[in-house]
């Protein structure tokens, strides 16, 4: 079995609206739409919960069609467990996680630019990329523009979403 | 004296006449090598993946080998695999070239490689690039906004290579040309309103083909049937936009819609 029949890839696409409302107060509403690129399915969605669902079941849908016919029923049943299992401890921690990015953009994206910096010293030490002897200097160069590349895109949302948060501030 | 944006434009729109290769990928994939179809001469479906692999990473670092390979033919892929199509790529587009010669089409730097832009006319790039040009415009010179939004939605006959859906290293490229396509039918549509009300009306048509979901479409397209005086048919087009947004999402237009309905409704 291939990598690609093993993998559910999914494309989540956000869209905001910020709106007054009849009284005058500015609101906002997510709009969202996913797509499993495997087989182009796709869902709106207006509230995470199903973009929960969606997933779910994309993955059960991929376990089950891994598991060999002559497994036995109980063992499908664990195997396919145990796949939820994974999948509802990132659920249960995901859509928190877009919540804090919807009420504090900023704040969740100087988290992750620490992350990175962190992760990315944190690498570069314990590889000691420029004595790394099995892997070219080329690739080494490569490496560690990719590492400065990543860390000026984050730089570059982060101005994106202070000027966001200053839009916001005005209205 | 012309501006920057209209000399811009120009250049972007005559590119075409100074490439050899022309890369079609919106709505299809077509390539032609000095006004020769040569689709149809590729041997291997890899050859032609590996060619569209390099178009969508065109902007990023040449990409080495083995990254490439991970991708296109996962854990079963060689380096042999990588020769031989890149090999078949280089004979159909440079079938005069020595395979040893510098690759005009395809850069080679150690082990990493990537297309050289400079020789190549890509249809979603010169896209990308008339809407990236008519959005900076738009409200300061809109008839040069309306020339690049126009030549713009021309280019774009349909999704980024379609026969590629199910792949999923052309998604976020699909999308992305898929988004800067609506905004540029919804702006144009509504830079047209007043002068050409029924053009307007096809434009937003075009958007919700692409996503019924696009309440903006519907907002311009209830103008657009009011300016033709049409009151009964922009009714229809909000009760079609409350339809859609309650069967998909489940909520209601936002309020700049109700309120346009209620103000089309009264008068």
């Amino acid at each position: 079995m291939s990598k690609n029949d093993q993998t559910a890839s999914f494309l989540l696409r956000f869209t905001q609206k910020i709106y007054e409302d009849e009284k005058g107060n500015t609101d906002l509403q997510w709009r969202g739409k996913i797509t499993h690129v495997q087989d182009n399915d796709q869902k709106n969605f207006s509230e995470l919960k199903d973009v929960i669902d969606f997933i779910q079941g994309k993955l059960s849908e991929l376990t089950m069609s891994s598991m060999e016919e002559d497994m036995s029923p109980k063992d499908k049943e664990g195997i396919l467990m145990k796949s939820m299992d994974i999948w509802k401890k990132l659920a249960k921690s995901y859509p928190k996680m877009v919540a804090d990015v919807i009420k504090d953009p900023k704040g969740q994206v100087l988290q992750i630019q620490e992350q990175i910096t962190s992760k990315a010293e944190d690498l570069s030490n314990r590889l000691q990329l420029e004595s790394y002897k099995p892997t070219s200097k080329s690739d080494i160069h490569e490496l560690s523009n990719q590492i400065s590349q990543l860390t000026n895109l984050v730089g570059t949302l982060q101005k994106k979403v202070d000027k966001i948060d200053r839009k916001l501030g005005k209205s | 004296m012309k501006s920057f944006d209209e000399t811009h434009i120009e250049k972007l729109l005559n590119a075409k006449h100074e490439a050899l290769l022309h890369v079609y990928t919106l709505g299809r994939f077509n390539i032609t090598l000095d006004h020769q179809e040569i689709s149809d001469n590729w041997g291997r479906d890899k050859a032609i993946q590996l060619f569209q692999f390099f178009v969508i990473s065109r902007n990023r670092m040449a990409l080495h080998k083995e990254v490439i390979i991970d991708r296109l033919w996962e854990e079963k892929g060689t380096d042999q695999h990588f020769k031989v199509a890149l090999h078949e790529i280089k004979k159909i587009l440079e079938p005069k070239g020595s395979s040893k010669t510098t690759a005009k089409y395809i850069q080679r730097q150690g082990s990493s490689y990537k297309l050289n832009m400079e020789n190549i006319w890509l249809d979603s790039q010169v896209f990308k690039s008339l809407v990236e040009l008519a959005n900076n415009v738009i409200g300061q010179a809109d008839e040069l906004a309306i020339l690049a939004y126009q030549e713009a939605v021309r280019l774009y006959q349909g999704i980024f290579l379609p026969n590629r859906i199910y792949e999923d290293w052309t998604s976020s490229e699909r999308d992305h040309l898929q988004l800067l396509a609506l905004n540029a039918y919804v702006s144009l549509s509504e830079l047209l309103l007043q002068e050409q009300a029924n053009e307007s009306i096809r434009l937003t048509e075009e958007a919700l083909n692409i996503d019924p979901t696009w309440e903006e479409a519907y907002r311009i397209q209830m103008k657009a049937h009011m300016a033709n005086g049409n009151r009964p048919q922009a009714m229809r087009c909000f009760d079609k936009c409350k339809q859609v947004l309650d069967k998909e999402f489940g909520i209601e237009p936002l309020p700049a819609t109700s309120l346009l309905y209620k103000r089309i409704k009264t008068t």
